[in-house]
């Protein structure tokens, strides 16, 4: 029966994507960029919906949430996973509401009155059954691949609006979109790039090796000497983990430290994040928020005798506060950390905050 | 092969195709043949016990799907139903694992040895392989190591047969488990292992001379290093355990494998690593220090929290100071989490307890002000008010009543009661099974988790003898054990050590063994082989066989075969026969004999060197016995017509210059040179032909 073979043909891969993303990332930061994570997930969300099996709307839902659920639990550090599934939710909701006739706008403004009118939820509106929704929902989700594909050029397109000539830039750890905004801006203009090295990772020498080949003027520094050079700095030009709900973020170790030197200093921070980042998480100490790693590189495991005595932590991100963000770069444009909940609306729908 | 046998390019290539396309394949050793765990692992394979809330073959599975394995055969024995269970449970047995496990049970399993050579028997394995233990806990990236060992095994051939895994921590590391300190020479460029030693209990260390003039300019002698106890094998190495059947260990293999590296040409080397973590969890300190381990987040991505188990509820949170909790779990006013606690699901704690460095797991009801530090609590655990617990294992369905403290290294197995109101000793054991149980075994040969099947059922169970009150409290149950096996000394293995030392010290020394004995033998073989009527090729192996035992070179080999042959018929008769009897006892049994077994000759006699020798000592055979000269034409003339020897190889011979009277006088034998004349008209004749 092809429609058998499908079927474990699907959830195999769902299987191998799974452990995959387990056991990534399994020494200093992810092996693959988010970017391509990102992009993983939404190919995989097209494949089940092409696949699985699904008479409407909210059985798709469904399927996807659950699928979802497990993929976000096997790495709950890494937010894109679960922010593409709530993009695709999004998309059929509103492929849905589409083919129903309604408007986008109507559907999507949750106004007083329309809380007040309507009543019960919108949930049990799902069940009709559409002929085309299918293809219509997979045309989106490819409009959403070409969307990602684009978004690290769609940042580092705006470098030179950010970017002058003889200014001394700061950035922390490896970014690969720092890294393509940064290489894009030297190519019209000469600066000067300071590297925090980024203990005990050390993601920074990598960044800076990866500079200084196309030419840029490169210096590192270690973690410690970032307030003291801070006074020098024109722009601090980071990247980030997540953006949070609050407009925060979560991006590797050290970034609060460089955030507070620059606030001090007057410096501007400057955030490269695609939208694909933006989760409608909220900073809380809860579970999933850090991640600490093997201690190996804080204290060599060869180190003996003293590791039966100590307890060696090896965290992996730092919190930033949204009042040290100056601006936020996305692939769509320029935005203040204050504008986040606008944007975070635009992107997801309410109802799948939670999945 | 061809491709193997050509050096160009191409077929190389080719050949190096072939060698990355078969999957990767592991032999996982689900029994420990020890026991260690006693009497915990009575009930309960190694394999299954929990680690961390986790079983402990998991971890191991885990480990070799992460490394790319995609085919793992299980081997079990003791309770092998059980660990059957367990994974057809798992996830590792669902269709969309990677990993593909098949489980191979026996009960006649008794060492890694037995399990090998089950492996060769059934031709499991096709490629390299590799070999853990069922209660190996790792995380190392092992890609390097494994490529290091198949561009070894291209450059030389299948030299190297086993790459073992070491992780570098220096001594008075933890994680280092005393049993397994080792002392390693090797060769600094190639990593091959020159010599291998365990450490444990040595004050003087030895190492053999030979080592050092392997021709190599680097060496390093290496005590800080931890075995991982994984270990990269080529198909080779199963077959070794079949060739040599006295092998039962991995000590026992590399040992052997290092005593005769010149003799079969195999080697073994070494990966060392720096990053990554590793240990076999081989006794219960290593237990607890592999626990402690997997909470501080050592084997990351390996760590609670991530369930790679995959199993139902088993989710866990992490938070400071490295606590873990699953789902369900209830903490009563004033207790404190510490540091590095791991606390399974539905499990309820007490008001003002305090837990460091603790795992709990599921459905335990722990009372109030208890303090838990460095304990191991498994499942379904009762522990009431003010008990105190330090570095201790609780296995499941245990019942600790009020006011119990348990010292340092003490082990509760299951099912037993302790209290109310007794303090245990350091390092008691507890036990429901009777240790008298246990003396019939302990002279058994095997000392192994596993033997002691049929004695149990066997045995009526002697509950008449009630329970020691003073041992386990007044309402405890369960008897006492003699020693802690927290502690590691195991006496049964301190013997099994040495005799292995034994059994190597003798091969030493047969080493440098006598031509006599041998020689011995291969008469013994000969007389056999004329009695049973063996065939030629049989003998030849048998021949060869003792060659390697007695580590004879191939000269001597011949030049044995052929005094045997010549003194055959002083041996069946007596050494006082005259030259008339000998040449007509010659003629008739030697004659056939030789003619039986030229198949036999002409295996050694095959370079012309290999007829000079086979002269030189057909020569000094006679030599010693000058009344049978004239039987020497007869041989020489029956080996010629059996094309042993050849004319060139004979005159040859024949013209050397003979250094002492007694072999010109044999030059000048009548009957010598008639021959020689013969074979030179012989020759003359031949070439006037063409």
């Amino acid at each position: 029966m092809p429609g058998a073979d499908k079927e474990t043909d699907l959830s195999e891969r769902i299987e191998s994507f799974l452990s995959e993303l387990k056991r990534c990332g399994s020494g200093a930061g992810s092996l693959r960029g988010s970017a391509e994570t990102a992009r993983e997930t939404t190919a995989l969300l097209r494949r089940i919906t092409a696949q699985a099996r699904w008479g409407n709307a909210g059985d798709l839902m469904e399927i996807i949430r659950k699928e979802g659920r497990r993929m976000t639990a096997a790495q709950p550090s890494e937010t894109t996973v679960g922010n593409m599934v709530r993009r695709v939710l999004k998309i059929i909701r509103e492929e849905y509401a589409r083919s129903r006739g309604s408007t986008e706008e109507a559907d999507q403004q949750e106004s007083l009155h329309k809380l007040l009118t309507s009543g019960g939820s919108s949930e049990d509106n799902f069940r009709q059954h559409f002929a085309h929704l299918k293809a219509n929902v997979i045309e989106a989700i490819n409009e959403l691949l070409t969307e990602l594909e684009g978004t690290t050029d769609n940042i580092s397109m705006q470098a030179l609006e950010h970017i002058h000539s003889n200014e001394v830039i700061m950035t922390i750890g490896r970014s690969r979109t720092v890294e393509a905004f940064l290489k894009d801006a030297a190519r019209k203009r000469k600066f000067h790039v300071m590297v925090a090295e980024c203990a005990p990772f050390c993601q920074g020498h990598e960044m800076a090796t990866s500079l200084s080949k196309e030419d840029i003027e490169t210096t590192v520094i270690p973690d410690a000497a970032i307030f003291a050079v801070m006074s020098r700095v024109n722009k601090v030009i980071i990247g980030t983990q997540t953006v949070l709900a609050n407009g925060g973020l979560r991006a590797v170790n050290g970034t609060h430290t460089l955030a507070l030197a620059a606030k001090h200093h007057s410096t501007p921070l400057i955030v490269c994040a695609p939208m694909f980042k933006l989760s409608p998480q909220f900073p809380n100490e809860e579970d999933t928020f850090h991640k600490f790693v093997s201690p190996h590189e804080v204290l060599p495991f060869t180190e003996g005798e003293i590791l039966s005595k100590v307890n060696a932590h090896g965290p992996v991100f730092d919190y930033v506060p949204p009042e040290l963000i100056t601006l936020f770069i996305s692939n769509i444009g320029g935005n203040a950390p204050s504008y986040i909940y606008r944007l975070m609306s635009e992107l997801y729908h309410p109802e799948d905050h939670e999945l | 092969m061809a491709g193997k046998a050509g050096k160009p390019n191409r077929p190389r290539k080719a050949d190096k195709d072939e060698e990355e396309q078969p999957l990767l394949q592991a032999v996982l050793v689900a029994d420990s043949f020890n026991r260690r765990f006693f009497p915990i692992t009575k009930d309960q394979p190694r394999a299954l016990l929990p680690l961390a809330n986790v079983s402990m073959i998991d971890y191991t599975l885990e480990f070799l799907t992460s490394t790319g394995v995609q085919e793992t055969f299980v081997f079990c024995c003791w309770m092998a139903s059980k660990i059957k269970e367990h994974l057809r449970k798992s996830k590792w047995c669902r269709p969309t694992s990677p990993n593909v496990v098949h489980v191979i049970t026996s009960d006649l399993y008794r060492s890694l040895g037995d399990v090998l050579r089950d492996v060769d028997a059934k031709a499991l394995v096709r490629s390299d392989f590799l070999l853990v233990y069922g209660d190996v806990v790792s995380n190392i990236d092992i890609s390097q190591a494994l490529q290091e060992h198949k561009q070894r095994r291209n450059m030389d051939k299948n030299v190297s047969v086993m790459t073992m895994i070491f992780k570098e921590s220096p001594p008075g590391h933890k994680t280092r488990c005393e049993d397994d300190d080792i002392i390693i020479a090797m060769d600094g460029k190639s990593k091959r292992i020159l010599h291998y030693q365990r450490a444990q209990a040595l004050k003087r260390l030895h190492f053999p001379m030979n080592i050092f003039h392997s021709g190599s300019d680097e060496f390093e002698i290496r005590f800080d290093l931890l075995d991982c106890h994984i270990s990269i094998c080529s198909p080779q190495v199963a077959e070794l355990f079949t060739d040599n059947f006295d092998y039962q260990t991995k000590n026992d293999f590399v040992r052997g494998l290092l005593v005769n590296e010149e003799i079969l040409g195999n080697q073994i080397h070494m990966h060392v690593t720096k990053d990554g973590y590793g240990a076999r969890v081989s006794n219960l300190l290593m237990y607890d220090t592999v626990s402690s381990d997997t909470i501080r987040r050592w084997v990351y991505p390996i760590t609670p929290e991530a369930n790679f188990a995959d199993q139902e509820g088993q989710s866990c949170t992490h938070s400071r100071h490295n606590v873990y909790r699953e789902t369900g779990v209830s903490l009563g006013h004033g207790s404190q989490m510490e540091e590095n606690v791991l606390i399974g699901r539905n499990t309820m704690i007490g008001a003002n307890c305090t837990i460091s460095n603790t795992v709990i797991g599921a459905n335990c009801v722990i009372g109030d002000n208890v303090t838990l530090d460095r304990a191991y609590i498994w499942n379904r655990v009762h522990i009431a008010d003010d008990v105190k617990v330090k570095q201790s294992v609780i296995c499941d369905n245990v019942e600790v009543k009020h006011g119990v403290v348990l010292n340092e290294q003490c082990v509760l197995a299951y099912n037993v009661v302790v209290g109310p109101d007794i303090t245990l000793p350091e390092g008691t054991v507890l036990s429901m099974h009777h240790p008298d149980e246990e003396d019939d075994e302990d002279d058994d040969e095997f000392l192994s988790d596993d033997n002691d099947v049929g004695y149990r059922k066997d045995k009526t169970k002697q509950k008449g003898s009630l329970f020691n009150p003073a041992e386990v409290g007044s309402e405890g149950k369960g008897y006492r054990w003699k020693t802690s096996s927290l502690e590691d000394t195991e006496e049964d293995d301190r013997a099994q050590f040495t005799l292995s030392n034994i059994t190597w010290i003798s091969q030493v020394y047969s080493n440098c063994s006598f031509p006599s004995v041998f020689q011995n033998e291969v008469h013994g073989t000969l007389q056999r082989g004329l009695d049973e009527n063996i065939s030629c090729d049989n003998l030849v192996l048998e021949i060869n066989s003792l060659k390697y035992a007695y580590n004879i070179s191939l000269k001597e080999v011949m030049q044995i075969l052929i005094r045997v042959v010549l003194e055959f018929p002083f041996h069946q008769q007596g050494a006082q026969i005259s030259t008339a009897q000998y040449s007509s006892h010659l003629l008739p049994v030697s004659m056939t004999l030789l003619k039986k077994w030229a198949p036999v000759f002409k295996n050694y006699v095959k370079r012309p060197q290999d007829q000079l020798d086979c002269l030189a000592s057909m020569e000094e055979v006679f030599l010693e016995r000058e009344t049978h000269w004239a039987a020497l034409v007869k041989v020489l003339m029956s080996m010629y017509q059996l094309e042993i020897l050849e004319e060139e190889g004979i005159m040859h011979w024949f013209n050397q210059g003979s250094t002492t009277d007694k072999s010109q006088q044999l030059r000048r034998n009548q009957g010598l040179l008639k021959f020689i004349q013969w074979l030179q008209e012989a020759e003359e004749s031949s070439e006037g032909d063409e």
